[in-house]
């Protein structure tokens, strides 16, 4: 009990510090996507179903050497861009992903049994992308992510009808996306078009808590406590919340065998580790000053 | 005791109770059904000769057809099934039980032609156009004429059965319907090459059902597809096809071509496929293996040549006479060849005998070739090559051109490991959250309810999947993980403010009930507004997820949350 007392007195008393820290942290995600895009003109690396090009799935029960695969495919194909990455389950590697633009899904399959990898016919699932329909793919998610943030930033406002606690809500919303995409962009994952999806997804799951601890602050004013004991009402349901959804993406991201799904959880496993920072630092944090000054303001 | 009662006689756990009972029957779940499902019957096979009807697409798996003996044998799995079909001998009158009664079907012996270094003259039936003067007016008549042809000897040998022309699946266990990704096939996204009226599209749809079927392909879903709502515009407009147990090759080349088929001497126009051929023959007696053509090896491996006969409408006729009328004769051939091409590329030249010049023969044989590594190999592509050409002949050319935009081939056995890992993760996933929230709450009582209220979660996500015929695949299996996420996020809302209770505050268990569904409202709005724009984006390709997504939150909002905050209110008021 004294570890948590104590660590819930520094949030009290160091809240300020803890609402900086989150800011510099989104400042140093900004930035670190900014260099990204500076590079390569991209902010953050696109999969064969955003760009075009084809995804092999092939089932392996065999030791395999996944870096020379990579090698000799590169070496073998030196105008195409292609990636071999293996999917475990539990530990053990259950099957190759190989992700390839510009080159042709017939010459992959010639080459690849000169590199020890076992094709037997109809084991395998081949995936190709047109290249423009890839790029189409891109915009439209693009946009598909603009209007999700519009939709939920008016279910916000209607929620609240309060201008700057909402806006709050919404910057936490933004906050853990663009942080989520620069840890994408950093650890160097390819982003496909589940990715996305994905992102959409932790819109809904990163606005929860914030709904969860504006509601406790703003309209249970009535229920007494000062604003940080409502905060601390709130921060136990929500880091319950936070901790149950990583508790499944975290086993998702361990077990499944799918590469789809396999994105999915560890897009919703790094936000909602941001979540956890941007609902109790900042928004917190953010919303404590706002509501106290005001306060001040008033008497 | 009396608290088990009071939790089942309340409105919302009865409710929710009425709801799993609604969703069993819609799953339907028969773990021990046995015989096999039927997924579509061949055009013209013995089994559509007996009287079998291709099962509808919309029906419900468990509706199907499926056979259950033949000759008073068992048939339990796909396996009885093949092991009985290959022991059949050719015109063997066989009975078929099924679910729905009992055909009697006949095998069709498959031949093998092989030509011997012998000629025989045979006759031949052709018709010709004459000028006959009939009352002191000449005009032109068709005529019938016999003519000697001399060609080399053949004989054919019966080298086993045609298939029966079923195409079958094990008995379906439950009416929940996998898609492509768990139970392997073909999909292709494909986009007209110009803007096309919707109209249009919806006939572009039906000719490539048309084709699909006709080429014998008989368990496909084509769909419309656009990445903009229809009250915007529709934006781009896409043709999605999802074929089971279809080769990549196979789909391209019957789906990627316009099929625009047309037959040139010189630079006039003969024929064109669809509207000028009014036959195209597809049985053993016109059609298959060139006997005139000797299949033959190179270096590069062998080749084979195809041939099969059409009969061309009179005006076709007609345009092939006034184009023959003036050539030349050279060598007995004529001097200009008809030449075939599909989507604007040549595929054969065939040389015009000179006895036809100026005539209007309506009966011609259409020739082509395959290649392969072994004889057999060429011998089956060439098939293979001739029954695309006959389909595209029949069915006609499409408006416009068309481009595959996406192909992908998923493979069944991984599939089929993807379907058992999900379940597998789902499990795990639930045994996690419910250890932890033990662990928080330190009431093991807790824990049932909870798990009780996501796994009622999933199977009525399930249960509505089936109703409404949607496809489980993996993107909907990802949908389902992160809205049981949403839901056990609520379970906490609910529990802690049902909590609060126990610690002693002012409100009373409905007016926190209340709050907590405030929150939840909340949340749940912003989740389902989220995913609308991605129902459009990616051409329809994320809607599974978007769709299964929103399904699963509004059961959880409306059925199965206000069931779980009933049971927890009862359960820890004490």
């Amino acid at each position: 009990m004294g570890v948590k007392d104590s660590l819930l007195r520094v949030y009290d008393v160091h809240y300020k510090k803890l609402m900086v820290f989150s800011f510099l942290l989104l400042f140093a995600c900004i930035v670190s996507l900014a260099i990204g895009y500076a590079r390569t003109g991209e902010f953050f690396e696109k999969g064969v179903s955003l760009k075009g090009g084809i995804t092999m799935t092939i089932p392996i029960n065999y030791a395999i050497d996944i870096q020379a695969i990579e090698r000799s495919v590169n070496t073998r194909f030196p105008a195409a861009d292609i990636g071999v990455r293996e999917i475990t389950e539990g530990g053990v590697a259950t099957a190759l992903i190989i992700e390839a633009a510009d080159v042709s899904a017939e010459s992959l399959e010639a080459a690849l049994p000169e590199f020890g990898v076992v094709l037997v016919p109809g084991k395998y699932s081949i995936e190709s992308m047109g290249s423009s329909l890839g790029q189409r793919f891109f915009s439209q998610t693009i946009r598909a992510l603009v209007y999700a943030f519009i939709f939920m930033a008016i279910v916000v406002f209607l929620t609240f009808r309060s201008v700057v606690p909402s806006s709050f809500v919404i910057l936490a919303a933004v906050s853990d996306i663009i942080s989520t995409l620069a840890v994408i962009n950093l650890i160097g994952m390819k982003l496909s078009t589940a990715g996305f999806a994905a992102l959409l997804m932790l819109i809904g799951y990163s606005v929860d808590t914030d709904i969860l601890l504006t509601t406790k602050v703003l309209r249970r004013k009535t229920e007494g406590g000062s604003i940080f004991q409502r905060t601390v009402g709130a921060l136990r349901t929500g880091v319950t919340m936070t901790a149950t959804a990583l508790v499944a993406s975290v086993i998702g991201l361990l077990f499944t065998q799918s590469d789809t799904i396999k994105q999915i959880m560890l897009i919703i496993t790094i936000g909602m580790v941001f979540d956890l920072i941007y609902t109790w630092f900042q928004n917190a944090g953010i919303l404590r000053w706002y509501l106290e000054k005001k306060e001040h303001g008033n008497v | 005791m009396a608290m088990f009662k009071r939790i089942f006689t309340n409105f919302r756990v009865i409710i929710l109770l009425i709801c799993l009972l609604l969703g069993l029957f819609a799953i339907y779940p028969n773990p021990w059904n046995t015989g096999v499902s039927i997924k579509s019957i061949a055009k013209n096979s013995s089994a559509e000769l007996a009287g079998f009807e291709n099962p509808k697409a919309t029906i419900a798996p468990m509706g199907r057809e499926r056979i259950l003996a033949i000759n008073n044998k068992p048939i339990s799995d796909m396996q009885a099934y093949f092991d009985f079909v290959s022991k059949l001998e050719p015109n063997q009158t066989i009975t078929v039980k099924t679910t729905k009664s009992s055909y009697k079907l006949v095998t069709k012996p498959k031949l093998r032609i092989t030509e011997l270094n012998e000629t025989e003259i045979v006759l031949v039936n052709e018709t010709v156009e004459v000028n006959q003067t009939v009352n002191g007016t000449t005009e032109l008549v068709n005529q019938t004429i016999t003519k000697q042809v001399e060609q080399k000897k053949t004989v054919q040998e019966i080298i086993g059965i045609e298939p029966l022309g079923f195409s079958i699946d094990n008995a379906p266990k439950s009416n929940l319907r996998q898609g492509l990704d768990l139970q392997g096939g073909t999909r292709v996204l494909l986009r007209p090459a110009e803007e096309v009226p919707r109209e249009t599209l919806g006939l572009m749809i039906d000719s490539l059902k048309e084709r699909l079927n006709v080429y014998g392909l008989g368990d496909v879903v084509v769909n419309e597809v656009s990445d903009r709502p229809d009250f915007l515009g529709g934006g781009n407009r896409f043709i999605l096809v999802e074929i089971a147990g279809a080769t990549e090759e196979e789909v391209r080349e019957l789906l990627g071509r316009q099929g625009k088929f047309e037959a040139k001497i010189g630079s006039g126009t003969v024929f064109k496929g669809g509207q000028d051929i009014t036959y195209v023959c597809r049985t053993a007696q016109c059609s298959g293996i060139d006997p005139n053509r000797a299949c033959g090896s190179s270096p590069e491996g062998w080749s084979c040549g195809f041939m099969f006969s059409i009969t061309l409408s009179p005006e076709a006729a007609q345009r092939q006479s006034a184009l023959t009328k003036d050539l030349d004769v050279v060598e007995g051939s004529l001097s200009e060849q008809l030449v075939l091409f599909l989507d604007d590329q040549e595929v054969d030249r065939l040389s015009i005998a000179s006895d036809l010049q100026g005539r209007a023969v309506t009966d011609i044989a259409i020739t082509g070739g395959g290649q392969g590594t072994t004889e057999q190999a060429a011998i089956e592509d060439a098939l293979k090559n001739m029954k695309r050409l006959q389909t595209i002949m029949i069915t006609g050319s499409l408006p416009v051109k068309i481009e595959i935009e996406r192909i992908d081939n998923i493979s069944p056995t991984l599939g089929k490991e993807f379907l058992t890992n999900a379940l597998y993760v789902w499990l795990l996933t639930l045994l996690g959250v419910a250890v932890l929230l033990v662990a928080v709450y330190r009431k093991f009582i807790i824990a049932i309810p909870i798990v009780f209220t996501a796994i009622s979660e999933i199977f009525l996500t399930l249960a509505m999947a089936a109703l409404i015929g949607w496809n489980i695949d993996l993107a909907a299996i990802a949908g389902i993980i992160l809205a049981i996420g949403t839901g056990v996020n609520d379970q906490v809302v609910i529990t802690d403010e049902a909590l609060r209770g126990q610690t002693g505050v002012v409100y009373n268990w409905r007016e926190r009930i209340k709050r907590a569904f405030f929150i939840i409202f909340s949340a749940y709005l912003t989740i389902v507004v989220a995913m609308i724009p991605l129902l459009f984006a990616g051409a329809g390709l994320l809607k599974g997820f978007a769709i299964t997504t929103i399904l699963a939150v509004t059961i959880g909002v409306l059925i199965t949350r206000p069931a779980y905050a009933a049971i927890v209110g009862l359960l820890l008021e004490k």
